[in-house]
């Protein structure tokens, strides 16, 4: 296992590459001009020149290109083009923020989707099931834009339990929870809907398999023939679900960082796409790049922890 | 001489009716059938596909789904109980520890993430109150009664890395492991090689005469049945259509559907290429014939067995040996037939 995950980490490389030439072209190809961004409409031809100069815009491309793919790999992602701050400060100020919602909402969706899938297997075309199916569905088609208003009016605005503008605040445990609740809940309840749903269908062609019916035979009792034997058998789809969609997750949480004022990857990019800062947008797909390879890397390796059959080679 | 007193049945299904809803309407998939099993008897159920043999086993065990199947009994009496009535838990505590079940596809009976040993060793968890580490020693030593080889090696393995021959012993081993006083079989050896067939059905006979126990065999296969039943029902779109002893059966077969059955083995010792078929098909479920359900495929069907359903009497009141035909079944037919033109 310990090879297969270095081999993967290897086959990364090429791909990392990829995606960096691809990024380095496109920002370029973006229209819009980064001098003109920073120095705004009045600034005269003479600044924009020296502005330029300053960025290395006026540098042939290929040495632009080569300066960049070398500097990722040394550690040196280059200077924000706005702000004049390194890039990897600027990512690595945010990357807390972004990771500590994805985790917490994929906790909150796994916690409520998974039993309720599996609830909602069980109670097949009972009206308990229906429920299930017109909530998940509900939470599907719900703008993540809007339930986050709702959240914030409803609990920060009516009952006061969270803080309005809570702007990641994380001088005290409480300050910290305070801050992550709501933005947390609101992407954990759309990640709920996704899980209920694969969860319920997994679980019912588990519940069918034949295996089943034997452990019936045998006299388990209900709660760990749900638990034991038919819910590892239904899990693979789901960890499928729930690694794709923490891939979007990252660049998705863009619209909840907004309504809630939080810092994070997906606000940095649009401000980076708004305002040409190249630099800073090839520095974010890196790390866009790393972080969609690394969750497919656990997803493949939870695949082996649920079921024996699969093998690393 | 007089006939050896028959012991006490250890099972006794009196009446069992097992339905399945269609669009609304209920259709029986196995219509009110009575038998007893005695103690250390084998009792053979014989019959095409979808004749009920499967569901009669299921519905002994109370696994019929519930969603849209339906059993009702006068009584499935087991250790003076009555299955037909137990709460869910109580019937709980019966399956795998007083009957248990084995069944026919061995590759996908058995749980492919959860081990070998974890799956002989639960019931054993649930039923006998042991701790864990008895459990195992116990669970082992039923593997080896199972004669898998090296089963201690073997314990902590999944169900992929075993053959179908070995995975069906493991099933039996399962099982067997409350001592159950009935096993109902359905179809063991069916996806099983010729060689390894043989070698389970030595081993289920084996079993069988070391614990004790009462077996009902599910077999499509006649050969099965002469090598292992001690008694025969021949089952018929949800009927018990004839039952005898396996000598009986086999010497006088009675009524035209187990005749014709005898007749369809192939046989490898007479020097002839032709297979002998019982020409049309079971009728479907939802479409049941009135009269005998028999009757369009049997050669013998008079205008009574086309108009009224026969019942299962005993050829001669003595008799343990009972049919089900009008024809066959020593009934008076020109009395009947003027009854039903009355």
């Amino acid at each position: 296992m310990l090879r297969f995950t270095a081999r993967r980490l290897l086959f990364a490389v090429p791909t990392l590459l990829a995606v960096m030439t691809m990024v380095f072209v496109l920002v370029r190809i973006v229209p819009g001009d980064p001098a003109q961004t920073i120095l705004g409409d009045q600034a005269s031809a003479e600044a924009l020149q020296i502005m330029r100069e300053r960025l290395g815009l006026d540098r042939p491309i290929w040495e632009q290109y080569l300066e960049f793919m070398g500097g990722v790999f040394t550690g040196d992602w280059g200077q924000s083009m706005v702000t004049g701050k390194p890039v990897l400060d600027e990512i690595l100020r945010v990357l807390p923020y972004t990771v500590e919602l994805t985790i917490a909402s994929l906790v909150i969706g796994s916690l409520i989707g998974i039993p309720l899938g599996a609830w909602s297997a069980l109670h097949r075309n009972q009206w308990i099931d229906y429920l299930t199916r017109v909530g998940s569905l509900l939470g599907l088609s719900f703008p993540a834009f809007v339930s986050a208003i709702l959240l914030l009016i409803a609990f920060s605005i009516q009952l006061r339990w969270f803080p309005v503008i809570s702007g990641g605040g994380r001088a005290t445990f409480s300050e910290w929870a305070l801050s992550l609740a709501l933005p947390a809940i609101n992407l954990g309840l759309i990640m709920a809907a996704y899980i209920t749903r694969v969860t319920r269908s997994s679980m019912l062609g588990s519940l069918g398999e034949d295996y089943i019916r034997t452990a019936r035979a045998k006299g388990v009792p209900m709660r760990v023939i749900v638990w034991r034997h038919a819910m590892r058998n239904a899990l693979i789809p789901v960890v499928t679900v729930v690694g794709l969609y923490l891939g979007i997750l990252i660049g998705n949480s863009v619209l909840t960082e907004i309504v809630f004022n939080r810092p994070g990857l997906g606000k940095l990019i649009v401000g980076a796409l708004g305002q040409r800062d190249y630099t800073l947008l090839q520095g974010l797909m890196v790390i866009y790049t790393f972080v969609i390879v690394v969750v497919n890397l656990m997803t493949d390796l939870t695949y082996g922890l649920i079921d024996p059959r699969v093998k690393y080679q | 001489m007089t006939a050896p007193a028959t012991p006490a049945p250890v099972l006794d299904v009196w009446n069992l009716t097992t339905s399945f809803r269609i669009e609304g309407t209920w259709y029986p998939a196995v219509r009110g059938i009575s038998f007893a099993l005695a103690p250390n008897e084998t009792l053979a159920l014989v019959g095409e596909s979808g004749c009920g043999k499967s569901m009669t086993a299921l519905s002994i065990l109370g696994l019929v789904p519930t969603a849209n199947g339906r059993v009702e009994a006068d009584g499935i009496m087991f250790e003076g109980r009555d299955l037909a009535r137990l709460s869910d838990e109580e019937m709980r505590e019966v399956r795998g520890n007083g009957i248990s079940m084995i069944f026919q596809e061995p590759m996908t009976s058995l749980n492919p993430v959860l081990t070998i040993g974890f799956q002989v060793t639960e019931a054993l968890i649930y039923h006998q109150n042991l701790s864990r580490a008895e459990a195992e020693r116990e669970a082992l030593a039923l593997l080896d009664l199972v004669k898998i080889p090296s089963a201690k090696s073997r314990f902590r393995e999944y169900p992929h890395q075993f053959s179908g021959g070995m995975r069906q012993r493991v099933m039996i081993a399962m099982a067997l492991a409350c001592r159950p006083k009935v096993i109902l079989a359905d179809e063991p050896t069916t996806a099983l090689d010729v060689t390894i067939q043989a070698q389970i059905l030595a081993l289920l006979n084996e079993l069988k005469a070391e614990t004790g126990m009462s077996m009902i065999f599910i077999t499509h296969n006649l050969g099965v049945v002469a090598a292992l039943a001690d008694r025969v029902a021949v089952m018929y779109a949800g009927d018990i259509v004839e039952i005898a002893s396996v000598g009986e059966l086999f010497a006088r077969p009675t009524h035209p559907y187990t005749e014709a059955l005898l007749r369809s083995i192939p046989r490898s010792d007479r020097d002839t290429a032709e297979l002998h078929t019982i020409p049309g098909a079971v009728p479907p479920i939802h479409r049941m014939p009135k009269g005998c359900r028999f009757a369009a495929r049997c050669p013998l069907a008079q205008d009574i067995c086309r108009a009224m359903d026969p019942p299962l009497e005993p050829l001669d009141p003595e008799s343990p040996h009972a049919v089900r035909c009008w024809v066959r079944g020593g009934h008076d037919l020109a009395a009947l037939t003027e009854d039903a033109n009355v």
